[in-house]
């Protein structure tokens, strides 16, 4: 008796310790006056960074008497994907104000949440897709039968992103027509680096620079219907031209998102070429917008050798939202209204999912980026970029295979290991992370 | 009303404290059994599952007995058993931080308990060398890295005195990452250790010192004869609770690495082996790796704490039975 008297009381003890941790459950059942379902009180957002953060507060005015939280988790090691997967697994069970309503995808992972019952028909809250959105990012957006779970505020031809200074010391031109015309194949954009070399400078700064406009032309997934692990032509054209470059010193060995790389776009940096979409100016190249050792205008931009797509921020709606007609509002605000996306385009240097107003940027002759460009058209040639963007051969592995090869192979080409153990390293990140992908017998 | 009838005359012979103590020790008895001793259980009992995600869909619960430790001690292409190497990286990372750790330590310990120096400030120095266990150690490492990274400090101020090229990166030399993180553990404990050791030295009576050196023995002698057998038993404590955070060791090469280990996975612990397993959830090879973890750590415990109280233990025996044979 007394023993089991004194497990309950500590029970309670506990109960009592455990019970000051969760929130009080006062969500108050009010019925606003003007709208048939009742809509929550507090939008939760999930995101990996600040830069859709910063559009949403410049460019929604959220609903009065709606909070809105951002939980922002950083994707490095795949935290961000951890926390959302967490998050979602848990989101039947959360309470409305706790439920996820908007979450960001990438596009490397988009299909793993779109083909999942976690991501709700955006159709069913009142949102149809325009014919101004780009076909692709609907498709992106969209699970196997075709069901659209979101929506993409930007759209992502990516280009060659040069110097002025070092193409006319160089090429002794700095013309984009001309520079087009010099880079406009794999060997021709090689021959440059040499002569680039020559004159002492980097054609890239990074080994993994040119790799999307690689792997987003892969003709086949990373992993085939049967889960066996397959190398694409294009990521062995990648190894072999970056392996090249490196033992050449066309380029640098840090990786995409290094500051070595970043310091590259500084006045003194010593690189001719950058490869990038439109977002790639906000989110990479604030070192060449520094007011002081920074270079506006000291750079324009063409197709380079080889037209693809880079990333892309998708918003998905989360299966459970009770924020359902904010939700639309906010895949309106971001995709159909003209007034925002011109202003994303003026005033963020973005390229918007609106081809109405792209084409209004593309064929003006008086609007040009002055952000970062020398006053060049660039939405001109990201229009035409973006014609041809296909959504083909994406795997829910993609972001773990890409982002696993630069890391792995980044060892081989600072050249502490060599290639075989770089290999085996990445195969072994496989198995280690999905042991149903099949690999190439060794 | 009933309740004090039935229960007077007998309760008031025999009032018992002893229900209070049980009650005020159940809490941690039932947050131990609850937060600690279900997860440990089912920490073993998912070893045996091939359970995982991929993205959003749950693979498994399936029962394969001990694959996951098979495929665990499975050799890889290059013959390498990886979990091995992992093994040798945490003990080697431990014992290059270990060693210096308890040599400064017990040093610094001897000359603040030391009488005869009588050292000055004390307190404030206390403070300053167990302050870097203050700081996080993610922070630390993040630190190291910003200071030793390609466009880091460092790097530039060896690259002007010419001492390196700019090619150079002390991220691809396995010596200089290690001993990085050796460096960085090192710093974090040494402080705290000499601590520890401090109160177990002021708890020896200050007369056996004494008598040692009226009997003409030098400080060094003083030391092996004296402190040290004296110290074991908190020597020992001190030893296993490094090498179980030493094998647990995980924060300061997980940063200092970006999760990667590098160069080669060199730099790679058990418990960054682990957390890669996580990333899928995948339960059953994380749970065998923590089984196997949890077996190598109370080994050791074992083996040192066995290795370094039988002498001392010895001793006692004989001393012991030498005053039993006078009697």
């Amino acid at each position: 008796m007394k023993k089991l008297g004194a497990i309950l009381m500590a029970a309670l003890m506990l109960v009592g310790i455990v019970a000051c941790t969760a929130k009080p459950a006062d969500k108050p059942a009010e019925e606003p006056a003007d709208t048939t379902v009742a809509q929550g009180k507090v939008f939760n957002i999930y995101a990996w960074n600040e830069e859709f953060k910063g559009f949403f507060e410049k460019y929604y005015t959220v609903p009065e008497g709606v909070t809105v939280n951002w939980i922002i988790t950083p994707s490095d090691n795949g935290a961000y994907q951890q926390k959302l997967d967490e998050a979602l697994l848990n989101q039947a069970n959360a309470s409305d104000d706790d439920k996820i309503d908007l979450f960001l995808a990438e596009a490397d992972y988009i299909g793993k949440y779109v083909d999942s019952d976690y991501t709700m028909d955006i159709s069913k809250i009142g949102f149809t897709n325009a014919d101004t959105m780009y076909e692709y990012t609907i498709k992106a957006a969209s699970d196997v039968n075709g069901v659209c779970k979101g929506v993409s505020f930007q759209c992502c031809p990516a280009a060659v992103i040069y110097r002025k200074s070092i193409a006319k010391d160089v090429l002794g031109t700095d013309d984009p027509a001309e520079v087009q015309a010099a880079i406009d194949s794999w060997e021709k954009f090689d021959a440059v680096a040499a002569q680039a070399k020559e004159k002492g400078y980097y054609m890239t700064a990074s080994f993994a620079e040119t790799f999307r406009a690689f792997s987003n032309n892969c003709t086949m997934p990373w992993v085939d219907a049967n889960d066996n692990l397959q190398f694409d032509p294009q990521i062995t054209k990648w190894i072999e031209q970056t392996d090249k470059y490196i033992k050449n010193g066309y380029t640098l060995t840090a990786g995409v998102w290094d500051a070595e790389k970043t310091n590259q776009m500084f006045a003194e940096g010593k690189t001719m070429c950058f490869f990038g979409p439109a977002w790639y100016y906000n989110f990479s190249m604030t070192n060449a917008m520094d007011p002081e050792k920074g270079c506006v205008g000291d750079w324009c931009i063409v197709k380079g050798p080889q037209a693809y797509f880079w990333g892309g921020t998708w918003l998905l709606a989360a299966t459970g939202s009770d924020n359902t007609e904010m939700l639309k509002d906010i895949f309106e605000t971001f995709t159909k209204n003209e007034d925002v996306c011109t202003k994303l385009v003026e005033n963020e240097g973005q390229y918007p999912n609106n081809t109405k107003v792209a084409e209004k940027f593309a064929n003006d002759p008086n609007w040009g980026n002055t952000m970062i460009l020398d006053g060049q058209n660039d939405t001109a040639i990201f229009a035409e970029l973006a014609k041809d963007i296909k959504w083909e051969n994406h795997t829910n592995y993609d972001q773990i295979l890409n982002e696993g090869l630069q890391n792995k192979l980044q060892e081989y080409f600072n050249g502490s290991i060599d290639y075989e153990t770089a290999m085996n390293n990445f195969y072994q990140l496989i198995k280690e992370t999905y042991p149903n992908i099949k690999l190439p017998a060794a | 009303m009933e309740k004090i009838q039935t229960g007077t005359g007998k309760k008031l012979k025999s009032v018992s404290y002893a229900k209070w103590g049980y009650i005020f020790i159940a809490p941690f008895f039932i947050a131990y059994i609850i937060f600690t001793l279900v997860p440990q259980l089912l920490t073993i009992y998912n070893s045996f599952f091939e359970t995982y995600r991929i993205g959003l869909q749950q693979v498994g619960p399936n029962f394969v007995g001990l694959d996951n430790y098979i495929a665990l001690f499975q050799p890889d292409a290059n013959g390498t058993i990886l979990i091995l190497k992992y093994a040798l990286n945490t003990m080697i990372l431990w014992i290059a931080g270990a060693v210096p750790q308890f040599v400064i330590a017990m040093l610094l310990a001897l000359f603040f308990t030391s009488t005869r120096l009588n050292i000055k400030g004390q307190s404030f120095f206390k403070t300053v060398i167990y302050m870097p266990n203050l700081i996080m150690a993610a922070a630390f490492s993040m630190l190291f890295y910003t200071l030793f990274s390609r466009v880091g400090p460092i790097q530039a101020l060896l690259e002007n005195w010419g001492v390196i090229d700019h090619t150079f990166d002390f991220f691809a030399i396995r010596v200089s990452v290690r001993g990085m993180i050796a460096l960085m553990n090192f710093l974090m404990w040494f402080g705290n250790t000499t601590i520890v050791l401090m109160a177990g030295i002021m708890g020896i009576d200050q007369s056996l010192f004494e008598s040692a050196t009226i009997d003409g023995a030098n400080s060094v002698q003083v030391f092996f004869k004296v402190t040290m057998p004296l110290l074991m038993p908190i020597f020992v404590y001190c030893l296993i609770t490094a090498m179980i955070g030493g094998i647990q060791m995980f924060d300061v090469p997980q940063v200092l690495s970006k999760g990667d280990g590098v160069p080669n996975g060199t730099t790679r612990t058990l418990v960054m082996y682990l957390n890669g397993y996580l990333k899928t959830k995948n339960l059953g090879m994380s749970g065998a790796i923590s089984v196997i973890m949890f077996v190598i750590t109370g080994g050791l415990g074992a083996i040192v704490y066995k290795m370094l109280s039988a002498p001392y233990k010895d001793q006692n025996r004989k001393h012991r039975e030498r005053k039993g044979n006078v009697l």
